[in-house]
């Protein structure tokens, strides 16, 4: 076997190299994830597993490979490397800080003339379960306090059924877990052998189905929803995909619902329905008002 | 404490207050120049000037060497840096460095360098955002973001415990800083702000942005640059470009006034990427505070 010599891609000593740079946007454009200067390492890091295992020896002809491939097939490759590992509980915390601090109470103040008193939060492309488990983790804490008499119902859907089986039995190893905090750890879970077992208080609430999200009549029937988690399964969609699927968001939210993405994910030239939101140290999308044009 | 007479009481105590800092010998030239056309700049002069102050010297070349000034080759002496980053760059990096001297050492036992990496931040954030919409002086939109909140200098000398307090409540509320100042002290750093800029015989454009920046409304001639400011500053302070803490609210910055106030002059706003320049506000975090923290060192 011969070795290509594969160039380090960065070495961040000087400035960024042009050709990660060009890689960069076009992750940015083609999947709506983007890597600001301080993390162009781990793009470089992850285009260089590649390019080894392609044996391609610059970022050049790697740029090439990515956008010669008429189905994407080495852009999904490149982001499954940027995106592995990232499944764990805890995942991102300011961003479930401000779901708790600031979007729950702004939405049980919206509702509170409502006779229903009910949230429903939508985990889609839930993976292997640790983000409905952490949504509804959250919820517990807040329930003889803020959702004191609220009803919360968890939808989590994933495409993959080997994922939500995994998702059902609720069994994890310690990197899934590495974020969890003793308060966590010791009030939710129960330690079998090497792995945590989250208990069933925390399975109460969620509801696990396997749904595609490019089934646009089943899309049609999620209704209701005051939140919407969809964290880094867009990225893979194509531009007419992912259009179809941020629709059927607006329509499955209720007004003022929101919409949370992956850090570093944007929905920048997919859709002018939802409003970028900044909360503390993350953002978010909430639902505006529709245009007359529809757009 | 909020009546209009113990504002009014209050900052005639700053008018009269020896405390209130005068703009170093260094920086006054500094300050004339940069509010020049750039062609009108004595290079040498202003070399000289700089190089006279050591310590202004060796600052400005740690922060010449940092990434956040477009540099990567090591720069080691001040004439590199005007070769190398361009006079205005060198004279910004001066200014930087000028104003965070400004800055007590001790406040009560508040670490006034948080509030120092927010001016640096914004600085930063305006030039880049402004050169993103296409604003016709990026340099100018670098000195006001630099300058916005110089009356929190003010408030860091004359009026120390007050000025504590009304941090103290910010941070624990998570509520806007001018919010909690208004409420203490009866008055903001826009106001204290004010009387610096009249003192220090600041340009009415750089006046306004001082006093007007959490008032927009009250912007008369300049409202675009104030406008920068004030959208540039709210996406510092709900990311990690803050006083230290970070407001505990949500922000849709469509919903600005600033906004309304700027889509008018820039074209370049409209349909513009928040979501990107939000995320590459993540990269100047650990260089801004890295380098304020070297720099106050020395």
């Amino acid at each position: 076997m011969t070795t290509a010599a594969v160039q380090p891609a960065l070495a961040l000593e000087g400035p960024p190299d042009p050709e990660l740079v060009r890689i960069r946007d076009l992750v940015y454009r083609e999947a709506g994830i983007f890597h600001p200067e301080n993390k162009l390492r781990l793009l470089s890091d992850r285009c260089g597993r590649r390019m080894k295992e392609l044996k391609t020896p610059t970022l050049r002809e790697y740029f090439k490979c990515l956008t010669a491939n008429a189905v994407r097939g080495e852009l999904v490759a490149l982001l499954n490397e940027i995106t592995i590992g990232e499944t764990c509980f805890f995942r991102n915390q300011p961003q479930l800080d401000a779901l708790r601090q600031i979007v729950i109470p702004k939405l049980l103040q919206a509702k509170s003339h409502l006779p229903l008193r009910r949230l429903r939060i939508w985990s889609a492309g839930c993976s292997t379960g640790e983000e409905p488990y952490t949504l509804s983790m959250l919820m517990l804490e807040e329930a003889h306090g803020r959702l004191r008499d609220w009803t919360v119902e968890i939808l989590a859907t994933d495409l993959n059924e080997r994922s939500l089986e995994h998702a059902k039995n609720a069994l994890y190893g310690t990197y899934s877990t590495r974020n969890l905090n003793p308060h966590y750890r010791q009030k939710y879970f129960t330690q079998i052998a090497e792995q945590l077992q989250v208990q069933a208080p925390v399975h109460n609430s969620i509801s696990f189905s396997r749904l595609n999200l490019s089934d646009d009549g089943r899309m049609a029937f999620m209704k209701g929803l005051d939140v919407i988690f969809c964290c880094n399964v867009l990225i893979y969609f194509d531009l007419t995909s992912k259009r179809r699927v941020i629709q059927h968001f607006y329509n499955n939210l209720l007004p003022h619902g929101y919409l949370f993405m992956g850090h570093s994910e944007s929905l920048y030239g997919v859709s002018d329905d939802f409003r970028l939101i900044h909360l503390p140290g993350a953002t978010g999308y909430i639902k505006g008002e529709r245009s007359p044009a529809g757009k | 404490m909020n009546t209009a007479a113990t504002k009014a009481s209050l900052l005639s105590r700053v008018g009269g207050l020896q405390q209130i800092p005068t703009i170093p010998a260094v920086l006054a030239p500094l300050l004339r120049y940069l509010q020049q056309p750039v062609e009108q700049l004595d290079v040498q002069k202003v070399t000289a000037l700089i190089a006279q102050d050591k310590s202004l010297a060796v600052q400005c070349l740690q922060m010449a060497n940092s990434p956040l000034f477009g540099r990567w080759k090591k720069i080691d002496s001040l004439r590199g840096a005007i070769l190398g980053l361009g006079f205005h760059r060198v004279s910004d990096i001066a200014m930087s460095c000028g104003l965070l001297n400004m800055m007590p050492k001790e406040c009560d036992g508040l670490d006034p360098v948080a509030l120092w990496e927010h001016s640096l931040g914004c600085a930063l954030v305006c030039r880049h955002f402004a050169r993103l919409i296409s604003y016709p002086d990026p340099s100018k939109a670098y000195l006001a973001g630099l300058l916005h909140d110089i009356g929190i200098i003010v408030n860091l000398w004359v009026f120390p415990k007050e000025f504590h307090a009304a941090y103290d409540l910010a941070r624990a509320q998570g509520i806007p800083l001018h919010e909690a100042e208004q409420s203490v002290l009866g008055f903001t750093h826009c106001d204290s702000g004010r009387l610096l800029a009249e003192k220090w015989e600041l340009s009415p454009d750089l006046r306004e942005v001082v006093s007007h920046h959490h008032m927009l409304q009250e912007s008369l001639e300049h409202a675009g640059l104030v406008a920068l400011v004030e959208l540039s500053d709210l996406l510092c302070r709900v990311s990690g470009l803050n006083y230290g803490y970070i407001e505990n609210r949500e922000v849709n910055l469509l919903e600005q006034k600033g906004f309304a106030v700027l889509s008018q002059q820039c074209q370049g706003l409209k349909d513009f990427d928040w979501a990107r320049l939000t995320f590459e506000l993540d990269s100047y975090m650990d260089e801004v505070q890295s380098l304020v923290r070297t720099i106050y060192r020395t």
